[in-house]
């Protein structure tokens, strides 16, 4: 009989994946980096102020979450592909309960998109001169965003991460899931910043979190059996 | 009672181990060795926890059986149809030349990979777990099995015991790896500067921190030197007196701590 609970487990996968993370930035660096340099790409091609005012909060919105996707997408499928690369995802196997693997995982996954998001969105807004009127309302779209994202990517990361090739097979195994995600992120954030209401972006925010709720609890059945076959 | 001589006790398998007995332990084998003999004093009670073998608290006894095990990658047969049984108190070798299959069938015993055909079958106590309780009673180290480069070998450890749900204190942590050969000034360095020979004894650690009832090591003297061999073959001969064990070898030696024997053919 174990002595600890399932959250603690969590928690300690957690922590370990922050320490080791911490100690080789590897998936900080790789995040980091892709979303900067887009970002800076977009920003130099675009700007402020080559786009016609009509069409800037659909762009703006879209490009930005386009840029976080991507960021996304190059480090997120790093957590469970480095376990079978550096072969301790046996070890791990053979030691941890299946759900405190996917939990601490996802944790794991929700801190390094919301260090991304904090680190990119307000430059963001400051190089492409987006002005949004609803900052409490984009704070919820970007929470349920990262969650959404989180609970999409850390299954997809498991299911791939014996295969070879596998951020390729990432990304054409993640967009099929998180695109109609993206389409919900997109039009929570052009409501976010085009109004101070917070009820406008109250439809989004209910698609994004059933939809990440459907994944999270599907990924919770699926995951022991994609972890352990 | 000072000064009389001290009954000379059946020296049992393993026991001038270097492994120091656990507290209750202690109490406990002293409490039994009381009991079966009243005229042991005080002298002979010290004397019996300085040499006890048991380091660990293996409360059930768990036996694995594996039946008409066969597994095939593709068009390639890598094992065909092989039976056995894990007993407690028992060391079974798995013996055969490279490719024959040890350490598949190692894997399909600890349950990390599935059987083309047979079945593996882990019994507590008369009742037989479900696979997903297998890994509460398994302590494996093996060459395709690695501890986190980035974390120290005690973190290592500590993480290992957290996730597994057992309460260690960094002492006890800091007296295993201790008796496992790796000096106190090596537990906070990361174990990606270690040796390969240093790396090999945090495995070792990992897999019997727990102190598991089923015990399965893959080429367990890998990258060891003469002292390292000297240790796991301490460490086998400690846990046969409680737990089931495994052994995939092809040393020579190694072949000799065994009471049952699998041989597989390429």
């Amino acid at each position: 009989m174990r002595a600890s609970s399932l959250l603690s487990e969590c928690l300690a996968v957690l922590s370990k994946d922050l320490t080791a993370e911490l100690r080789s930035r590897v998936a900080l660096n790789a995040v980091g980096l892709f979303g900067l340099t887009t970002l800076i790409a977009v920003a130099y091609q675009i700007g402020p102020y080559r786009i016609q005012e009509q069409d800037r909060p659909f762009l703006l919105a879209a490009l930005l979450w386009i840029i976080l996707f991507f960021a996304a997408t190059s480090g997120l499928s790093r957590t469970f592909v480095k376990e079978e690369d550096a072969h301790t995802a046996k070890t791990l196997r053979l030691a941890a309960r299946p759900l405190a693997v996917f939990g601490g995982k996802l944790l794991f996954n929700l801190i390094l998109l919301a260090a991304l998001f904090v680190f990119i969105v307000p430059l963001y807004c400051a190089l492409m001169g987006y002005a949004v009127a609803g900052v409490p309302g984009l704070v919820a779209v970007l929470a349920a965003g990262v969650c959404g994202l989180a609970g999409t990517s850390t299954l997809v990361a498991a299911i791939i991460a014996r295969a070879s090739g596998s951020n390729t097979l990432f990304a054409i195994l993640s967009v099929p899931l998180v695109l109609p995600l993206l389409v919900m992120l997109i039009q929570g954030t052009r409501a976010a910043a085009g109004a101070p209401d917070f009820a406008v972006v109250l439809p989004a925010l209910r698609g994004i979190v059933s939809l990440t709720g459907v994944t999270v609890v599907t990924s919770i059945f699926l995951f022991p059996v994609v972890w352990h076959d | 009672m000072r000064g009389e001589p001290v009954p000379k006790r059946q020296q049992r398998p393993g026991e001038n181990l270097p492994w120091k007995p656990r507290k209750a332990l202690e109490t406990l084998h002293a409490a039994s060795l009381a009991s079966r003999s009243p005229r042991l004093g005080p002298e002979a009670l010290a004397c019996s926890r300085e040499v006890s073998v048991v380091s660990f608290a293996i409360v059930s006894e768990v036996s694995v059986e594996f039946s008409g095990v066969s597994k095939r990658f593709g068009a390639r047969t890598a094992l065909a149809a092989v039976s056995g049984r894990l007993e407690p108190r028992r060391v079974l070798i798995v013996a055969g030349p490279n490719g024959a299959g040890k350490s598949t069938l190692l894997n399909i015993i600890a349950g990390v990979l599935r059987p083309s055909r047979g079945a593996v079958a882990y019994e507590r106590d008369g009742e037989v777990l479900p696979r997903p309780r297998w890994f509460e009673c398994l302590g494996m180290a093996a060459p395709d099995m690695a501890v986190y480069e980035e974390l120290s070998a005690l973190e290592n450890l500590r993480f290992f015991a957290r996730v597994r749900g057992v309460r260690r204190s960094a002492d006890e942590l800091r007296d295993l790896l201790d008796r496992l050969g790796l000096p106190a000034r090596e537990h906070g360095r990361a174990t990606g500067t270690y040796s390969s020979g240093m790396r090999q004894r945090v495995k070792l650690a990992q897999a019997v921190l727990h102190e598991p009832p089923v015990l399965l090591l893959d080429e367990p003297s890998s990258n060891l030197d003469e002292a390292g061999h000297r240790l796991v073959a301490e460490l086998v001969a400690a846990f046969r007196t409680k737990a089931a064990v495994a052994v995939a070898t092809n040393d020579p030696r190694e072949v000799t701590w065994g009471d049952a024997r699998v041989e597989l053919a390429l």
